[in-house]
């Protein structure tokens, strides 16, 4: 509802105050342990202003950890962490600022979700925080954003999952955070929820323009949602990259597998090239003549399958047929290859006849990714 | 942990704790072995092997020994109707098992002398008849069950309740009669519990003081238990003696919560439901 | 003779439940339920003037006052301690840590003449604590006051043990969530913690309480036990039994068991809502 000029005016400055610029994030040479295990092992990273910045790995490999170091949670015991150059590994919780979403959004379950989002703006020192009526104003609009308008007088228990998750959000803004830090956001939701909730997330990430940290496992998630990724095993970062190039260049086998939708193939290079399944690929990393064992990756629709008389391939037999979605999967075993492997082929195939379990058909790869062995 | 209180707080905090607990807890019961100990350990020795004081010791093992198995069969009677069975008014019934926690003992006392006393509801009829249970040792038996009435049971049923029905209905589809689930899977599933039960209800059953003391008529080497024999000693300014006897069962105080803490460390898990009380 | 009837259940494939329920309702009417509506009874038979003559008497309202009035001051005494000694027992890691926590449970263990005794032999003018205040003019045993001692003794595991499951199983990211909303310490244990704790405290506080009104054994070796001062009521229901005074007994007793019925009946609200409270997490 628009309203009368001086509230508009001090509408406005508020919104201003909100959309400051982005911050800029630079973690060096961060390090932390717990006893001989290393959660965080020599990070260095930098969160552009403005990003929406995913970390993405199984459990155990730091990114939560390393979230929690962000925000300030968990201290340190090397590096340094600098919110738009300012040193902020000796602030306080309350001088950083940051909005942090907690996996299981940690909602306060004695306060209503309106006492919740107001909970950042009440307990600032008495010179800094809002009137009364200033607060019910901000909070109001901040469910509203999420959503949620209606829902205030509501107790957590009271509400779904996926409200809950929003709650969490708007009570993380409602202290207008420097960043914003989400760790697992959809994990304790179901599918459905999830997928509705990751196209909110980004549009809500537009609308604020916050320099915005989510941690996942679920690589999906990340390479759709993420401006960037970033990959990490066992307190390391294994790549970052576009979601763009970690699928197309993934840098490491372990990128490849974690990605997953990959067949894994033992093969032999020589002078920087290595042939596999009827094609030949160059070895990544630049490693321009290698010669010695290596390992091809290839995904289910880079392999192709081909007629007997074109017959330039592999021969392979048919094990299963998926036949529904818009490509048709086929399991297929071939011979000196222990695993099955899965390829997709277009539906006409499959209508002609062509597929059909314990059937012979050739298969050859279009594209390879190929790993020296170590 | 960036946001925990600083060392100066917790610092303070645990040092009033321990100032706290230390004349609370610790300052009383030392006060009790130095007290017994005051003139030696000749004296000590002598009030515990002299014969009212042996009397009184027998007759608490006797009544413990009577009261503690009482409890524990009912326990796991009750425990088995109400954990494993789902019925209207269980949490009623349950309340009523806690009953006796929240008489005074004095009551536990009275209420047996007000039905079987010269003048109570049954007392007629036993005098009659020469039945004698009022200032006599089934009088005592009778109080300090009531008193312990909820041990055994108040550890059984949460735990009994957590642990659902599901392995005794396999048990049974196996062919097992009902007495052989109960012996075979039942009691095995909750047997630290029904020890550390019976744990509490032996300490309480042999301190038990103020039902006993209304019931038993305080009849030297006759109706005494140890902590009536206590409160004999004390009023007869026997001081010594009357630590000494005090220092026994403060003694038994000590090995009940050893064997308590150590069935809790070390089965902790199989205990987890009784809410530790 | 059972009281209650047979309650009906749901159908199950496991034996027994009417014996072993028929066995738990026959032990429990005869050892507690039909002894203690005796004590309902007897009180009838007095009819209403003389129950209320009995139950009015100056000496008995000193008795109850004194009851519960040193019960709910050792209650609340235990209640601001055992929160303390539960925090500290949870939160912070010391050396004998352990042998403390078990130690809290030695008012449960410790049986109540014992603990008497040891308490007037501290707190007596020539005792270790007693000696050293007498010459402040400060004076605990055979007071009031020492009843107040006696209940903080016996009530002190009651809280520590309600509230310290809850603190243990309390989430830190909820402590971890007000910090980074920029909450200061203290704000976030008072808004945050606390609310959580007080259905807990509460329940220990109530029990604490109860257990204190019906005391005997701790008190009346401290007490010095003088009518209308430090007398308590359980004290006096045995005078008035040793007077053969069966009416007097009964009345007070009476007057006793409604108010700890009433506070039982408190305390199973309270811890309903305790359950209520921790049920949902997230």
């Amino acid at each position: 509802m628009p309203r009368a000029g001086a509230t508009n005016s001090r509408h406005d400055r508020d919104e201003a105050r909100t959309r400051r610029a982005p911050v800029r994030i630079d973690v060096e040479e961060l390090g932390k342990s717990y006893g001989d295990f290393a959660a965080l092992d020599n990070i260095s990273l930098t969160v552009r202003p403005g990003e929406l910045l995913a970390l993405l790995g199984p459990s155990g490999s730091g990114k939560t950890t390393l979230l929690r170091a962000i925000a300030g949670l968990t201290a340190t015991e090397e590096g340094t962490i600098r919110f738009d150059g300012e040193d902020a590994t000796s602030l306080s919780l309350r001088e950083r600022r940051v909005g942090f979403v907690f996996q299981q959004y940690a909602l306060f379950r004695h306060m209503t979700v309106f006492d919740n989002v107001a909970f950042g703006l009440r307990v600032r020192p008495r010179d800094e925080r809002p009137r009364p009526g200033e607060i019910a104003r901000r909070v109001r609009r901040l469910l509203e954003l999420v959503q949620l308008q209606g829902l205030e007088t509501r107790f957590p228990s009271q509400i779904s999952g996926g409200q809950r998750q929003r709650v969490a959000l708007a009570r993380a803004l409602a202290i207008e955070p420097t960043v914003l830090l989400l760790d697992e956001p959809f994990g304790a939701l179901d599918a459905k929820v999830r997928k509705e909730l990751r196209r909110w997330l980004r549009e809500l990430h537009t609308e604020t323009g916050l320099t915005t940290i989510f941690v996942t496992h679920d690589q999906e998630e990340a390479l759709e949602l993420a401006d960037r990724v970033v990959i990490m095993r066992a307190g390391r970062i294994e790549q970052i990259g576009t979601p763009a190039e970690i699928y197309d260049e993934p840098a490491t086998p372990y990128v490849c597998e974690f990605l997953g939708g990959v067949a894994r193939f033992d093969c032999t290079a020589k002078d920087g090239e290595a042939e596999i399944l009827g094609g030949l690929f160059p070895v990544g990393n630049g490693d321009g003549d290698y010669s010695g064992p290596a390992l091809a990756y290839v995904r289910a629709h880079e392999i192709a399958v081909v007629s007997r008389e074109q017959a330039e391939g592999v021969p392979a037999l048919i094990r299963a047929v998926r036949p529904f979605g818009p490509a048709i999967t086929v399991e297929l075993s071939i011979e000196g290859h222990h695993d099955r492997i899965e390829v997709s082929v277009p539906r006409e195939l499959h209508d002609g006849g062509e597929i059909a379990v314990g059937q012979g058909v050739f298969v050859r790869a279009t594209s390879a990714r190929i790993f020296p062995k170590d | 942990m960036q946001i925990d209180e600083s060392r100066a707080v917790k610092a303070a905090l645990i040092a009033t704790s321990f100032l706290f607990l230390g004349l609370v807890l610790i300052l009383p019961l030392a006060s009790v072995f130095t007290e017994a100990f005051r003139r030696g350990a000749e004296p000590f020795f002598a009030a515990l092997i002299e014969r009212d004081a042996l009397s009184a010791i027998y007759l608490t093992l006797f009544v413990a020994a009577i009261a503690v198995p009482a409890n524990l069969v009912f326990g796991l009677v009750a425990s088995w109707a109400i954990a494993k069975f789902e019925f209207p008014g269980k949490s009623f019934l349950v309340t009523l098992i806690d009953l006796p926690f929240s008489v005074s003992p004095v009551i536990s006392g009275l209420v047996y002398i007000l039905l079987f006393g010269s003048y109570g509801l049954f007392g007629p009829w036993l005098i009659e008849n020469g039945i004698q249970i009022v200032f006599a040792v089934p009088g005592i038996v009778l109080a300090t069950i009531f008193v312990t009435f909820p041990f055994v049971a108040r550890q059984l049923i949460p735990l009994m309740e957590q642990q659902g029905t599901g392995d005794e209905e396999a048990a049974l589809s196996l062919g097992a009669s009902g007495f052989q689930t109960f012996r075979k899977v039942t009691l095995p599933n909750v047997k630290w519990a029904l020890l550390y039960g019976v744990l509490l209800c032996n300490a309480r059953a042999m301190g038990e003081f103020g039902a006993v003391s209304v019931i038993s008529g305080h009849i030297r080497g006759k109706t005494n238990t140890m902590p009536l024999h206590v409160e004999i000693l004390y009023n007869e300014y026997n001081f010594v003696a009357a630590f000494a006897v005090a220092s026994l069962l403060a003694f038994l105080a000590l090995v009940t919560l050893v064997l308590k803490s150590l069935l809790e460390w070390r089965y902790g898990g199989e205990l987890a439901a009784s809410g530790r009380h | 003779m059972t009281v209650l009837s047979l309650p009906k259940r749901s159908p199950s494939v496991l034996p027994g439940f009417g014996l072993t329920m028929g066995l738990t309702l026959t032990w429990l009417s005869l050892i507690i339920l039909i002894p203690l509506a005796g004590v309902f009874i007897k009180s009838a038979g007095l009819g209403w003037d003389a129950f209320l003559a009995l139950a009015t008497d100056a000496r008995t309202v000193a008795a109850l006052k004194l009851s519960f009035g040193a019960a709910l001051a050792a209650a609340a005494i235990n209640a601001v301690f055992g929160l303390l000694v539960a925090w500290v027992l949870v939160r912070y890691d010391f050396p004998g840590r352990r042998i403390v926590d078990a130690a809290i449970d030695l008012p449960f263990a410790l049986p109540t003449a014992v603990a008497g005794l040891a308490l007037t032999a501290l707190y007596a003018p020539n005792g270790w604590i007693g000696s050293l205040i007498e010459p402040l003019g400060l004076k605990i045993a055979y007071t009031s006051a020492g009843v107040v001692v006696a209940l903080v003794f016996i009530g002190l595991p009651f809280v520590v043990r309600t509230v310290q499951p809850v603190l243990a199983d309390f989430d830190k990211e909820l402590e971890e969530a007000a910090a980074t909303l920029g909450a200061t310490r203290f704000q976030t244990i008072s808004r945050i913690v606390f609310p959580a704790l007080m259905p807990p405290l509460l329940t220990g506080f109530a029990l604490a309480f109860a257990r204190g009104v019906g005391e005997y054994g701790s008190i009346i070796f401290i007490a010095g036990n003088i009518p209308y001062r430090s007398e308590i009521a359980p004290l006096l229901i045995v005078i008035r039994l040793e007077e053969f005074n069966y009416a007097g007994a009964t009345a007070i007793a009476a007057v006793m068991l409604v108010i700890s019925f009433a506070l039982l009946l408190v305390i199973n609200l309270l811890q309903a809502w305790n359950r209520r409270r921790i049920g949902f997490t997230g």
